[in-house]
Parts: structure tokens; sequence; C-alpha cells
């Protein structure tokens, strides 16, 4: 099987508060790997250290076989470009309209004239089911709405790697499987790998290839959805059945 | 905060320029301090000319009053209070918008997306910083002169021809380059602290406030230290 990211013995600590204690990950290239686990175990953490964002404090992550653990502030730059992000807010930029917001990427890393520039940012905001909102602003914008321009912006650049945190939080029931599907379909018809930060277990079960549960700075249990279900590890039991009983700790 | 300086130094001369972004901050920073900059200038120069009057006229040197407040306005009341006037208006505002940015992830955001936000954000601001800075300094100065013109001239009576006479032979243009240095780095200082004090914010909008009340604070204490230092310097 080819990995297009591969963590060995990540520990992070801020101040002397140890976040991760030795994850080891490798998330299978051209799948949907689904992180889960309960608040605050630092899910948003490893996203951001799987992409450079933020160092580790000790061990390694290879992002298609390169480590960039070692690697220079520019190189990390560049690197980056493999990667587009949705974040929790979708972090639209507020002093600039949805059509600047998608463009932005492409303006920045491409030397395309503006009339592609303008056909890709339609695309891909028909391909997140929205269209003719380039002029509104992003207060103007729904949650759910507000993540879909986000996910537009993030695949502008056609990435190699697409990562979610917590694309459904807040959301809708509705709006949750509008993007449920969106996440699914981004990844069926660009073929990209694809890693998702959830504690929505049904959406979870639904469309996850591979899901790994992290608790207590550790990974308690990877495998597949079908592993998942059928599994009696005590953690991955309480925290499907939503239960106070079992191992986890309430904080 | 040096090493943000320095990568900002070093960023600056690196592609691409952005130029749209200059001119913006450019008229947030300068253009839209005028007002301010021309009533702190004026009112400035007027009591300085009631407040030096006191004293000139106790030994009947009336027309030295002139001399005095150019030479006030010119070397540190100029650019000490414009830079002032700035930090509270358009530091804050610095701070308050990239401490934003920083709490709703915009700032990740551009990091994800392979800008580097230096790049993005400090450069153009401190740039607009310390090409605006002087010529908000030179309309400081220019507006106290006046004042304090029209204050001595229609208000006190001081005698007109003696009153310009003694200000053209005891000022030079040593005084006013003096000033312009002084805010040249006063304008690099408040966009500086302004741009850094944003970029640590942490802890939503509590931090952002408490982010914009720092960066206030710092710069006007930076000025007036590196006021001493400057002017002992080039004393």
């Amino acid at each position: 099987m080819e990995y297009a990211i591969e963590c060995f013995d990540l520990h992070k600590s801020f101040g002397t508060h140890k976040i991760h204690k030795g994850i080891d990950l490798k998330i299978v290239k051209g799948a949907i790997t689904y992180i889960i686990g309960p608040s605050g175990t630092g899910k948003s953490v490893l996203l951001k250290q799987l992409c450079g964002l933020m160092p580790p404090t000790k061990g390694k992550v290879f992002v298609n076989g390169q480590d960039i653990t070692v690697m220079k502030p520019e190189e990390l730059v560049n690197m980056r470009k493999t990667f587009g992000i949705l974040f929790q807010n979708a972090a639209l930029f507020d002093s600039m309209n949805v059509y600047e917001n998608v463009a932005f990427p492409l303006i920045e890393h491409t030397k395309l004239p503006k009339s592609r520039i303008d056909a890709i940012v339609t695309e891909k905001l028909r391909l997140v089911g929205l269209s003719n909102i380039e002029d509104k602003m992003p207060s103007e914008l729904s949650g759910g709405m507000r993540k879909r321009v986000g996910l537009a912006r993030a695949i502008a650049l056609e990435p190699e790697i697409m990562l979610y945190d917590e694309p459904t939080t807040g959301l809708d029931p509705i709006m949750c499987d509008v993007v449920d599907n969106l996440i699914n379909d981004t990844q069926k018809q660009l073929g990209i790998t694809s890693i998702v930060i959830s504690h929505d277990i049904e959406s979870t079960l639904k469309i996850a290839d591979y899901i790994a549960m992290l608790y207590d700075g550790k990974v308690v249990l990877y495998g597949t959805a079908e592993d998942f279900k059928t599994t009696d590890n005590p953690y991955v039991k309480q925290f499907f059945s939503a239960s106070k009983e079992g191992p986890i700790k309430i904080m | 905060m040096a090493l943000l300086f320095y990568s900002t130094i070093k960023l600056t001369f690196k592609k691409p320029f952005r130029t749209k972004l200059l001119l913006k901050q450019i008229e947030f920073i300068g253009a839209n301090s005028m007002s301010v900059i021309i009533l702190t200038g004026s009112f400035t120069g007027m009591v300085f000319a009631f407040q030096s009057y006191i004293g000139f006229h106790k030994f009947g040197a009336d027309q030295l009053v002139g001399t005095v407040v150019a030479l006030a306005m010119a070397r540190e009341l100029g650019p000490v209070l414009s830079a002032i006037m700035v930090a509270a208006r358009a530091g804050s505002a610095i701070t308050a918008e990239i401490g934003t940015m920083k709490v709703t992830e915009q700032v990740d955001a551009l990091n994800a997306m392979a800008v580097d936000p230096v790049h993005y954000l400090f450069v153009p601001r401190i740039l607009a910083g310390l090409i605006v800075m002087p010529m908000l300094n030179a309309v400081t100065v220019l507006c106290g002169v006046i004042g304090g013109y029209l204050v001595s001239i229609k208000v006190l009576g001081i005698n007109k021809t003696l009153y310009l006479d003694y200000m053209y032979t005891y000022i030079d243009f040593e005084d006013f380059a003096n000033g312009m240095i002084k805010s040249v780095v006063f304008g690099g200082i408040v966009t500086l602290v302004g741009c850094y004090k944003g970029y640590m914010t942490r802890g939503g909008a509590e931090g952002v406030g408490r982010a914009t009340t720092e960066s206030v604070v710092m710069a006007c204490v930076m000025i007036l230290i590196f006021d001493y230092i400057l002017t002992a310097f080039m004393f």
C-alpha cells in the first residue's frame, strides 16, 4: 500500500502539558481517513503537524516520502502547496468577497490569465453547490455556505491531500449530509487523499475508508469502518455508545 | 520582535511586490490620519505659543515665541505627537485586524496556502509606516507653526515682522531634518509593534482587545524611549 503521510513517534507538548505521547500513523494514498476522539485530545494539533503548520516536539513526519521536520522554512512553504485545508470555521478572509477568497491561491501561485481564474472559481463553486454568490462578503454567508466556500478555496489549486478540520461541527443535520457528500465526491472526482477530523460517528462510519481513534496522546485503534464496528476496544465502544461509563475520563 | 523585524526587512525585497496592498495601507495609515494630524498640529502650536509667551513676556522677548514654537515643533513635538496619534489610530487598527485574523485561523489559512503571513501582512504595513510617517510629521510641523503664528500675531499682538524675522534667522533645515529622521523611526516602530502584537494574539475576542491595548501602550512607550535615544545621538 502507498502512503501519502507517515508519522513516527510524534510527541507534542505545550509547556508542561503533553498533548501527543508518541503517535504512529500512516495515511493511505487516495483514501479517506477519519481521525476521531474526544475533545481536547489534540486532533487539530495533529492535523497542523501533518501539514507542517506546527513543528512536533519530537518525532518524524513524512509527506510523500520526504521528511518535513527537517525542511527549511522556504521548502516547507513550497511543500504546503500539496495540501488543501478546510479550517474549522472556514477561515475565509473577511476583508475579501467570495470570488477573491477562492481566487486567492490561484492569484498567488499561478500566472493564469483573469479569464482562466474566473472559470476555475465558477467551476469550484459549482462543485460545492454554490452559484452567483461571488460578490458576497463572508459575513453575509451562513455557516454551511462559508464552509463550502472554504472548501472551494482549498481545492482551487487541486491539492494532492485534503485536510478537513471538523467539517460538520455546528451544522444542521441536512447540511452535515451535504458536507459529507462533498467530502466523498471531492475524493471520488479528484482522486485525492483526504484526512477528516470529526466526532460525528455516523458520518465517520458512512464514508471513512480508514479510521484512527486518538485518546490520551496515542492512537488507541486504527482500522477500517468494519473493524471499528466489531471491535471490543473499550475506548472505542465507550466513544461510539456516547456513554459516561468507561475508560475515557471526562474532562 | 527583532527577529520579526529582520525577516520583514529580508522579505521586503522578495517578489512579488504587493503594490496594491502597499497603496491601500498608505491610504489607511496616511490619508485617513490627516484630519487628526491637522488638529493635533494646530492646537499644539497654538497652546505652545500661549505658554511660551508667558515666559518670554517677562523679559520682553515676545518676538522669540515664533522661534521657540517652530523649534519645538520641528525637533520634538511634531514627530512625537504625530507618531502617538498614528499609534492610537492606525497601530491599534493594525493589531486588531491581524489579531482577529490570527484567532479566526485566517493567518493559518495564509500559511496553509503557502503564503508567508509576514510577507503578505507585515511588509506592506511597515513600508507604508516608513513612507507615510515623515509626511504626516511635515504636516504636523506646518500646522503647528501656522497655529503658533496665528495666536501670536492675532491674539497676543506680537510684532509680525520681528516674529518672522527671528524665526527665519534661528531655524535651520537641520532642525527639520532632525525631526524627519525621528519620524521615519517612529513610523517603523508603530507599524512593527502593531503587526507583532497582532500576530502574537491568543484567546478570542478578549485576546484581540488585550493585544490592541498593549500595542498602543507599547508603541507609545517605545516612541518616547527612542525619542530620547535619537535626540541624544543627534544632539
